[in-house]
């Protein structure tokens, strides 16, 4: 599964633990803790959110793939494990990432093209009005070419050149034949690969096992099936007693219908062992826990806590 | 760590008692002291924490390629060895040197350098990006493929020993099962960019056009129009194919092997320029090179051949090639043909002490230069082909090895006045600035 994935930069050097991460991150938090404390910022989840809304938003202004809006994410959450995030103006930050996405996904944006999108959806009537110069407004996002090309510098210096990111939509294709998977459940799935950007998951975990979450979680959260609950109890079950699932596959005679079938093969080629299933489960969790905190995202405040820290340090 | 307002940091100090302390020409150093002033710096501004003139000392320059310039270095502060550092320069903007974003093709090189690590791939030492350049620090390689052709003509011709280019071409071919098996595409081999260092290992490198090439996320149509320097192009991107594949990479293998004993470029066509309306031509004087010594491709044996856009012109080509040069028996068709002149005008069999590739030599090459990509010999196989293993011979991994003679170092100059003009990155080459082999064609579009 993805060979080289094993041997990539990404394995060696952007994959963390949980306790790794919490451990960077404090770091950061310490190198100005009155900052850190005069500028509250949401939920990193929430905040994520509001990244990648921004940029679905600017992608939409391009022809842009998904993927890389997928790799300006990671990008986005790489840089901000090196330096402080109320060292930077995020919008910068969201409009280097996503231009250098582009160019490493192999859909080049020209550079005025990206400045000027991103200008045009963050200074538009949504956070101040619009005008043709807007050095002198109080902007989020005093952007030129030259800034954002500087800053491309910085973040490829933060990333030490290391730009290739291995994504899971790739091992959720390879597995569609393999898993009989239909094409909402692909959708589905895909989605929810959409959505673990969100999270750290990118930073803790190969794209392979990430790829198999978002298949278990969508043939367990269609709703044809129990739900939420059924999925955690499944999950539960499985990440204490593999073998017993093995058994249950073959043995449950109980659920007739396809989307069992379906999953009971899906657990049977688990059980198979070839992915870890704790990280499987560990994943479907976090992910769950993730729609959780999305209910209470409000943009306004994300925006507002992002502009006050911004104002602070003069950002703006 | 230092964030955007952090303040320059005080090794350019030092850094610059070293600079004044060496006994290179001013111009050499001025390609890497261009605005590298920190007072200048504004505040507000990108700093790079490593700089490459605390590390390396620069002893001249190599060439300059499409996308920059490249020197010769030597490690300090006790990091040993000698280092080849590819500068890219970015855009200028009237007089100010402004940062205008990195051009896909330094992504691109940067990136994959970064994953790749083996021995037979050029090793990146590291990426420093300061002052509006990239600088990328690769190990030193002492020759290049171009360069030991070169050596075998002057003063007069005399072969590659068979056994060297048996070394040479199965660590080519090893290098470049590592890339395929990495899902990168190479793209633009030729001599020039195959390096080979004093240890006579062989180490593929310019990945300025590389490209991963897993699909179907990553379509391969978009970007780059032209591919490959047209010698070394592949008949289906000839003809027209969107569709390319590693088998491209192979076709340039098979032309590298052919070069190698003949000492010069086998399909050696001129390349029908892009011209305003953005069509890409049909590229007909080097499609007919190929059909001088292969003959006309059939659909018999490429039965996709009919797909491609440039199929109807096939017919504007001259079935035998009547600038082939007769071989003893006046008869003048075909690889083989090709193969055994080649052989004997290079003086294989005379000359004992080159050995020669024989029977086997001219299998694999018939294979890497098969018309259908679908049919020829990929990276894997080619290694397996009994050209490597007949005669229970064993590959050297020095491709010198045995060898008395020495090859020259590589040039270095110290001349190097137009640093300030000549290196812009859209600046197209006109011919290698390593002289001998002028009128080598160049390619790449910027994109
Ligand atoms: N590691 C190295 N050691 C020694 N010389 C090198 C090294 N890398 C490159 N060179 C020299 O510099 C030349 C240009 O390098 P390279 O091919 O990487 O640059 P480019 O600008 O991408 O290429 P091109 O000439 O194909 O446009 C090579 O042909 C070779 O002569
Ligand atoms: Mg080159």
């Amino acid at each position: 599964m993805a060979a080289d994935f094993w041997a990539s930069t990404q394995r060696r050097y952007w994959q963390f633990s949980k306790e790794q991460l919490a451990e960077l991150r404090d770091k950061l938090d310490n190198e100005d803790k009155t900052l850190v404390q005069q500028c509250p910022l949401p939920d990193r989840r929430l905040l994520s959110h509001f990244f990648n809304t921004q940029l679905v938003k600017l992608g939409k202004r391009m022809p842009i793939r998904q993927q890389a809006i997928a790799t300006a994410q990671v990008y986005i959450r790489r840089f901000y494990i090196k330096v402080p995030i109320r060292q930077t103006n995020p919008y910068i930050v969201m409009a280097t990432a996503l231009y250098l996405a582009c160019k490493m996904e192999e859909s080049p944006q020209h550079i005025r093209v990206v400045v000027g999108e991103a200008s045009a959806v963050w200074s538009g009537s949504e956070h101040l009005p619009t005008k043709p110069s807007f050095a002198d407004q109080q902007d989020v996002i005093p952007l030129d070419v030259s800034k954002l090309g500087e800053f491309e510098f910085y973040l490829i210096s933060e990333m030490n050149s290391q730009l290739i990111v291995h994504h899971p939509y790739r091992t959720l294709q390879e597995l569609q034949s393999t898993l009989n998977l239909a094409p909402d459940e692909i959708s589905l799935a895909w989605s929810v690969i959409n959505d673990h950007y969100m999270t750290d998951l990118p930073l803790l975990n190969p794209p392979h096992v990430i790829a198999v979450s978002a298949i278990f979680l969508a043939l367990t959260l269609k709703p044809t099936q129990g739900g939420l609950q059924a999925t955690i109890a499944t999950a539960a079950a499985l990440s204490n007693t593999p073998q017993l699932s093995k058994n249950t596959s073959s043995a449950d005679n109980r659920a007739p219908d396809m989307t069992s079938n379906k999953v009971q093969n899906f657990v049977a080629w688990l059980a198979e062992g070839e992915v870890d299933i704790k990280a499987v489960v560990d994943c479907s969790q976090e992910i769950i826990s993730l729609y959780e905190v999305l209910e209470q995202y409000k943009e306004t405040t994300c925006k507002e806590q992002i502009a006050a820290c911004m104002k602070k340090r003069g950002l703006v | 760590m230092s964030g955007p307002n952090n303040p320059p940091s005080a090794a350019a100090t030092a850094r610059l008692s070293v600079a004044q302390g060496s006994s290179l020409k001013r111009s050499v150093q001025a390609a890497f002291d261009e605005s590298s002033d920190p007072k200048k710096m504004p505040a507000n501004s990108y700093t790079s924490k490593v700089r490459v003139l605390d590390k390396y000392k620069v002893i001249g320059f190599i060439s300059s390629g499409t996308y920059g310039r490249v020197y010769k270095a030597v490690g300090l502060n006790g990091q040993s060895g000698e280092f080849a550092i590819k500068k890219f320069k970015p855009d200028k903007e009237g007089e100010m040197i402004q940062y205008t974003g990195i051009s896909q093709s330094a992504c691109r090189e940067m990136a994959l350098c970064s994953e790749l690590s083996h021995p037979n791939v050029i090793n990146l030492v590291e990426i420093i990006l300061e002052d509006k350049c990239i600088f990328m620090v690769f190990e030193y390689a002492e020759h290049d493929l171009l360069q030991i052709i070169q050596h075998h003509t002057q003063p007069t011709r005399h072969p590659i020993p068979a056994s060297a280019i048996k070394s040479i071409l199965f660590q080519l071919l090893n290098g470049l099962y590592y890339l395929h098996s990495s899902w990168v595409l190479h793209r633009d081999l030729k001599p020039a960019n195959i390096m080979v260092t004093s240890r006579g290992e062989v180490r593929i490198g310019d990945l300025g056009l590389a490209r991963l090439f897993y699909k179907p996320l990553h379509s391969l149509f978009n970007g780059d129009k032209v591919v490959v320097t047209i010698w070394y192009r592949a008949p289906e991107l000839l003809l027209g194919s969107k569709h390319y594949t590693p088998a491209v990479d192979l076709w340039a293998v098979g032309c590298i092997f052919a070069e190698l004993l003949s000492l010069r470029p086998i399909f050696k066509g001129e390349e029908a320029k892009l011209d305003n309306k953005k069509t890409v031509p049909f590229q007909r004087s080097q499609m007919q090179k190929i059909v001088d010594v292969l003959g006309l491709p059939t659909v018999e044996k490429w039965p996709n051949l009919v797909h491609h856009v440039d199929y109807g012109n096939l017919g504007h080509l001259t079935p035998l090639g009547p600038r082939l040069p007769p071989s003893e028996n006046g008869r003048c068709a075909g690889l083989e043909a090709w193969y055994w002149n080649t052989l004997r005008t290079s003086n294989y069999e005379a000359n004992l002490n080159a050995g020669t590739p024989g029977p086997q030599g001219l299998d694999l090459l018939s294979k890497l230069l098969e018309w259908d990509p679908a049919k020829r010999l990929t990276a894997e196989d080619a290694l397996q082909h009994p050209y490597f293993s007949a005669n229970g011979d064993k590959v050297s991994a020095n491709c010198f090895e045995g060898m008395s003679a020495q090859y020259p170092h590589r040039r270095v100059s110290q001349d190097d006045n137009d640093i300030r003009t000549s290196s812009l990155p859209g600046t197209k080459r006109n011919g290698l600035p390593d002289d001998t082999f002028a009128g080598r064609p160049t390619k790449r579009l910027k994109d």
